[in-house]
């Protein structure tokens, strides 16, 4: 019971907190790049300003343009409700199996792509397809981390391998760092930064979906990929840096997982955006390299699995 | 108990006879096309009904053999009803009726082009077809084994043009390269045991060698009818040739016969020999290999038939890495991975085959709509076909392993058997688990990409040609079919923790295992490393908390909706032609995937060649055949007269072109008979 409770909490937490963090973000960003920049509460005077504007599709546009903001937003819920967050285990145990959240993250990602075909314009088309191809890049990188981590922890339940990995009784530490980074460099890629994508500039980037979208669809969609950005980093914290996180389920220990885990997750946050802040925009020929790069190490943590170092 | 396993055997041959009548029947009335396809079907479905109902019985029912002597000694006529042939009796069944009807509005395409063959063909292929899962004796096997793979032949070449017969001619050959390594395998077992009877090859433990061998040829044989890589250059032509109720038997049903055989050769009849480690281990990278490629050259493909024959290769991948680690465990004597690795490749194996025949239906009233499998003239069909449309994005979800669908439900086992090899493995098997593992997510993510592709290009945005703009949707039995297989789809997905444990049970008992624990009230589970998911609970939250934002705006948000905007297209004028067309998708995969395309042109071509060497095979026997000598020459005259006749005999009955396919099967079959004869 408590652990439904805990599940309904963080989710609506995150939800709350959502807008805050990519204000943040691109508070940040201003002051790195010394401009005044928008206060840190602007998007959620955003969202509510999008909110109240005219819902305008295309007129060749089907009902997957108008059921894809809720369906993004609703299936980040889901992942919300799963993933360990306050926690060392899930409060959900069966939404958090690796490969369901693997392919979990499909499902709006199908959709992403299909509205941008469905509305029409050239310009989303060519960013849906980029979506994808991301997908493509990354997930054999994921998986292969995942396949490391969850056979040395001897699960593949995020909240499982997180308390074996919290606990320091993994058999080879070595290894695990190593998936852990390329699994960290995957993620970063999924989060949809410099310097391979800038979710709020060029149109045929991960924005460009986005440019048939207006009024509360917007808002929604807009929610929906900072809730992602939140969930991607939190899955990668409780699988690698679960330390902290509440192994019993005591208000005091709760107490101590919220904190803990916003500070890391403002810590993750911060490094991120001064990272996507150092770089520059790489073409995206180019991103099919680095994925290979971050492939190449999560095959040297697999030798070394094998090797059992 | 006992009067299901009585009654399972007539129901069989009343089910059989219905089909060999219904063929007759479409045959003798093919000049009335109405009637010949009224009788045919008809017939078609009530026999499909009552084997349906064989199928049921047998997957829930023990195994039972039934001896029937026929006059050749050496060969009685031997039927095994076990939960393995009962699942194939159901996947093939099911989808027989729902082509059957189906056919009966989309025959309307094939006036005057033969719809009495068409009607005769399809009762005796799916009549063959479920002869070759059930009969248990290697003779009778290649027998209905070959009935199957020519009347699917015909079946392929129905359009007579010069693309069908082409493709049709390619599949005949790779049928035979496959047939002639079974047979191989079988007459060396038969050999060794003196008999043609399984039972009696599931006793005889053989030399590890020999049983090696027996593995490999049957593998490969049967491979080639399943589609694997390097043996699937067959299927992106054959399969877009026949008619779509027909693909979609092919797909759906047909190339599944060729895992069957795997598994029943290497797991159940060669069960006394042992197994070794390499042979899970080569079932396993062919699988690995089939489901990349097969999906990375699904997406270069703008014909949507074509691409949904590269997807079953894919998919056959997906099932052969279930079953490669089947053999994996057995090899290891750890009978929870082999059940559980073999229950996620036969769980697969029912989607792959419900969610295909979906998809191959849905081109199919595409194609019947439109009159164009090129996905470049399509666009904007979901206004004019929502069934359709509808139909088809849920096969495309559940083909791409979005969950809570069936597609995702079995990949999630095969990942976890793949972890459980691992797990327990030594160095080698993690090794090719892992790289599995990886293939599978590329795999995944290649074909969510092709989906979005051939959903998004076909049926959203705007219309791209005066055919797609003139679509209407489809009469009411195609739409049928397609709502009874999108509603099988939702089922096998969200009702996994009733379907997985039937699975299981088929599993194990081919194995020969205990019975493994995969499901737990409303969880599936993987019992060797405790994890857990549960689809029908995640169906409910997903509806639930897409809900939740749905009726938020719906109801709060104030600013009105406005759907006849032309696309904004980032402040440009829009243009039609600016849209998204299937090419741009192919573009960027095969940017950054161009090896795995230049291997393509290298195996492709590799088929070209043994074309080529067949045909001047086939000149060279002709050439010789007329330089022969006197006995040579007796033996052709009155092979010829023989034909003659039946061609004549075939002419009285009706003077349709159907005659010469009749007499080729006669043909075939009685040269095969008169060669295994000689042979034994």
């Amino acid at each position: 019971m408590i652990e439904i409770l805990i599940a309904c909490v963080q989710t609506l937490l995150l939800v709350a907190l959502t807008p805050l963090v990519s204000g943040v973000g691109r508070f940040m960003r201003a002051k790195m790049h010394t401009r005044k920049g928008p206060p840190i509460l602007q998007d959620y005077y955003d969202l509510a300003k999008l909110f109240k504007r005219q819902d305008i599709h295309t007129k060749d546009s089907s009902f997957v343009h108008r059921l894809m903001p809720p369906l993004f937003l609703g299936t980040m819920l889901v992942l919300a409700l799963g993933m360990p967050m306050l926690t060392r285990l899930s409060p959900v145990p069966f939404l958090a199996d690796v490969i369901l959240i693997i392919y979990l993250l499909a499902l709006p990602r199908f959709f992403f792509a299909l509205s941008a075909i469905d509305s029409g314009s050239s310009y989303a088309g060519v960013g849906g397809i980029r979506e994808l191809m991301v997908g493509v890049l990354v997930e054999p990188s994921m998986m292969l981390a995942l396949f490391v981590a969850a056979l040395s922890a001897g699960s593949t339940n995020v909240g499982v391998m997180g308390a074996t990995i919290g606990s320091l009784s993994v058999a080879h530490p070595v290894t695990i760092i190593i998936v852990g980074f390329a699994f960290a460099l995957a993620c970063y890629v999924e989060l949809g930064k410099l310097p391979y994508d800038l979710a709020e500039a060029e149109q045929e980037l991960q924005e460009g979906p986005l440019s048939e979208y207006s009024g509360p669809s917007l808002a929604m969609v807009k929610m929906a990929m900072s809730l992602k950005q939140i969930l991607v980093v939190s899955w990668f914290i409780a699988i690698f840096l679960p330390f902290g996180s509440a192994v019993e389920l005591t208000v005091v220990a709760l107490a101590i997982g919220l904190v803990v885990y916003l500070v890391k997750l403002a810590l993750i946050f911060f490094i991120c955006s001064v990272f996507e802040n150092a770089v520059s925009r790489v073409r995206f020929k180019l991103l099919g390299r680095q994925t290979w790069a971050v492939f190449g190490i999560a095959v040297f943590g697999f030798v070394f699995w094998i090797l059992g170092i | 108990m006992d009067i299901l396993n009585l009654s399972i055997p007539s129901i069989f041959s009343l089910s059989a006879i219905l089909s060999v009548v219904g063929a007759l029947l479409a045959l003798v009335t093919g000049r009335s096309e109405g009637l010949s396809k009224g009788l045919a079907s008809v017939f078609g479905i009530l026999a499909s009904c009552a084997m349906l109902g064989v199928g049921v019985g047998s997957l829930l029912g023990s195994a039972s053999l039934i001896s029937i002597p026929t006059p050749f000694a050496f060969a009685s006529f031997s039927l095994l009803f076990n939960p393995l042939a009962g699942l194939l009796l159901v996947v093939i069944n099911l989808l027989a009726i729902l082509a059957w009807i189906y056919g009966t509005s989309y025959l309307a395409e094939y006036k005057g082009k033969g719809i009495g063959p068409i009607g005769f063909f399809m009762n005796l292929f799916v009549v063959s077809m479920n002869f070759v899962v059930t009969v248990d004796n290697a003779f009778w096997f290649l027998v209905f084994f070959e009935l199957m793979s020519l009347s699917s032949y015909f079946l392929v070449i129905i359009e007579q043009d010069e693309k069908s017969t082409k493709g049709g001619f390619l599949y005949l050959i790779m049928a035979h390269v496959g047939f002639m390594m079974i047979m191989i395998a079988f007459f060396i077992m038969a050999g060794i045991t003196g008999s043609f009877e399984f039972e009696v090859f599931r006793n005889t433990p053989f030399v590890p060698a020999i049983a090696s061998v027996i593995f490999l040829l049957t593998f490969l044989g049967f491979g080639c009818k399943a589609g694997m890589v390097p043996f699937h250059s067959w299927l992106p032509q054959a399969h877009p040739a026949a008619p779509s109720h027909v693909s979609a038997l092919m797909s759906g049903g047909m190339i599944k016969i060729g895992v069957f055989g795997i598994v029943k050769i290497g797991l159940d009849v060669l069960a006394a020999s042992g197994c070794e480690l390499w042979w899970g281990i080569l079932v396993l990278t062919i699988g690995a290999i089939s489901s990349v490629l097969g999906v990375a050259y699904a997406l270069a493909e703008h014909d949507i038939k074509r691409l949904l024959a590269y997807h079953s290769v894919e998919n056959i991948g997906i099932i052969l890495l279930g079953v490669g680690i089947g053999f994996i465990g057995i090899a290891l004597e750890q009978p929870l991975i082999a059940a559980l690795g073999l229950m996620a490749g036969m769980y697969h194996l029912l989607n792959h085959a419900v969610f295909k025949a979906l998809l191959f239906l849905g081109a199919g009233a595409v194609l019947y709509s439109t009159h164009t499998r090129d996905m470049e003239k399509m666009g904007g069909l979901i206004r004019a076909m929502p069934v359709t449309a509808m139909c088809f994005l849920l096969g495309s979800l559940a083909i791409s392993a979005i969950p809570p669908l069936n597609g995702f439900v079995s990949e999630w086992f095969t990942y976890q058997a793949l972890f459980d090899a691992a797990f327990r493995g030594d160095a080698v098997i993690q090794l090719f688990a892992g790289f599995a593992a990886v293939s599978l997510a590329l795999t995944g993510a290649l074909a969510v990409t092709c989906f979005v592709k051939a959903y998004g290009v076909t049926f959203l945005g705007a219309s791209r040609s005066d055919a797609a703009r003139k679509a209407k949707e489809v009469p009411a039995p195609m739409k049928l079919s397609m709502v009874v297989l999108a509603f099988v789809c939702v089922l096998l997905g969200v009702g996994a923790p009733l379907v997985a444990p039937l699975m299981q049970t088929v599993a194990s008992t081919t194995l020969a295992v205990g019975p493994v624990a995969v499901a737990h009230n409303t969880l599936v589970v993987n019992p060797e490393m405790g994890s857990i998911i549960s689809t029908p609970l995640l169906a409910v939250l997903l509806i639930g908390l897409i809900l939740v934002p749905l009726l938020i705006r719906m109801v709060f948000a104030r600013g009105g909706v406005d759907s006849t905007k032309e696309p904004w297209a980032c402040g440009y004028q829009h243009e039609a032609g600016m849209s998204m067309i299937a090419t741009s998708f192919g573009a960027d995969v095969q940017m950054f995937m161009r090896p795995l395309y230049r291997l393509r042109s290298v195996v492709s071509h590799q088929a070209t060649r043994l074309v080529v060497l067949f045909e001047r095979a086939t000149k060279g026997a002709e050439a010789a055949e007329t330089q022969g000598i006197q006995d040579d020459r007796y033996l052709a005259d009155s092979t010829g007269a023989f034909v003659d006749w039946l061609g004549h005999q075939a002419k009285k009955i009706e003077g349709g072109n159907y005659r010469v396919y009749l007499v080729y099967i006669v043909v075939a079959l009685l040269v095969f008979l008169s060669m295994s004869v000689l042979a034994y």
